[in-house]
């Protein structure tokens, strides 16, 4: 039997359970008190805000060993989830700043 | 005060334990039960090994990660030895639960959710062995097949091999039915514990009265489920165990 570290098995498993449901209650997020009608900030937050430009999206081609990239898609079908979104969840594992929107399954959205 | 009492004193300290634990080349077992399908016996086979274990005089844990809570409601209604239980459904929380577990008790017991969920893949990942249970139905081998999967990848991503094994449950032998089981798991290719457990009353009755079977078939059955997780390396020796 391999010998297993627990401190690692979070970071190990992260990608993987993203793929799958949660079991967390459901939590919202604390609500902030209201600040005073005459305070700096209640002004500004009364001015219309401004457009988001959205972020360009850009494309990026990798090259893999057949047998890498099919081990790959292995693991993203065993997890639900697109080979996209796997090696970005890795990557966000690594301090790349993925945010859930980027994980976004695209193809889907073209039917 | 003679030598036999201060031994009893001595008996289930953590110095004993870790004497006993050096002696045996062993460290904590950690044994998840998961499979995706629902009904297939994993809370069955969390309650043998549990029962059997804390029986047998070792420290006995639970980390019952199911949302019907059924393993913690026999635990603390129905099981006549001493078992620690949590009932932890938050995936955030499994590896500290286990963590915090594994350091004072000699076997930890996770049984999971009948459902794909975070919380079953962090259960695998702390694990020495996943169990995973098939009950004699279509369902039960698919979704058998999908959980082993799923540990292949888990183990690649930990860069360990899991020991998984599949457990046969609610046997009928002679049936056409368990022929046709047996056929299409080694179809699949899926590793099957040597032991078969039957669709027996007193595994039933376990859960009324807590108690595990030591004698009749279900006995005997019991014992040969636990040595073949000994063997496995998933459980200190089962002599007490099995007796």
């Amino acid at each position: 039997m391999s010998k297993k570290d627990l401190a690692s098995v979070t970071a190990d498993l992260s990608a993987l359970a993203l793929g799958m449901p949660t079991q967390r209650p459901a939590t919202l997020a604390p609500v902030a008190a209201p600040a005073p009608a005459d305070a700096p900030a209640a002004k500004a937050a009364t001015r219309p805000k401004a457009t988001v430009e959205p972020e360009p999206v850009t494309q990026f081609s990798l090259s893999l060993r057949k047998e890498l990239r099919k081990e790959l898609a292995n693991l993203a079908r065993d997890a639900d989830m697109t080979m996209r979104a796997f090696v970005l969840l890795a990557l966000k594992d690594k301090g790349l700043s993925v945010r859930d929107d980027d994980l976004v399954d695209l193809r889907r959205e073209r039917h | 005060m003679n030598l036999f009492s201060y031994f009893d004193i001595f008996i289930g300290t953590k110095v004993h334990r870790n004497i006993a634990t050096y002696e045996r080349g062993f460290g904590v077992s950690i044994i998840t039960i998961a499979t995706t399908k629902g009904g297939a016996g994993k809370t069955t086979l969390a309650r043998l090994i549990l029962a059997r274990s804390a029986l047998a005089g070792l420290k006995t844990a639970a980390i019952d990660a199911d949302f019907n809570h059924t393993l913690t409601d026999w635990i603390t209604t129905a099981a006549k030895h001493p078992i620690t239980v949590r009932h932890e459904v938050d995936e955030t929380k499994i590896v500290p639960a286990v963590t915090q577990l594994h350091e004072t008790h000699d076997v930890v017991v996770i049984d999971t959710a009948g459902a794909p969920s975070q919380a079953t893949i962090f259960a695998i990942g702390c694990a020495d062995i996943v169990l995973v249970p098939i009950a004699p139905s279509s369902a039960d081998i698919v979704e058998g097949i999908k959980t082993v999967n799923l540990i292949k990848s888990a183990s690649q991503m930990l860069r360990r091999e899991v020991t998984t094994r599949v457990v046969l449950t609610a046997v009928q032998p002679g049936t056409n039915i368990a022929e046709h089981v047996e056929k299409e798991v080694g179809k699949a290719g899926l590793p099957v514990l040597k032991t078969r457990l039957h669709r027996l009353v007193a595994f039933q009755e376990m859960s009324f009265t807590g108690i595990p079977p030591t004698t009749g078939i279900a006995g005997v059955q019991c014992s040969n489920f636990l040595e073949d997780i000994e063997a496995l390396g998933g459980l200190p020796e089962t002599t007490k165990l099995a007796s």
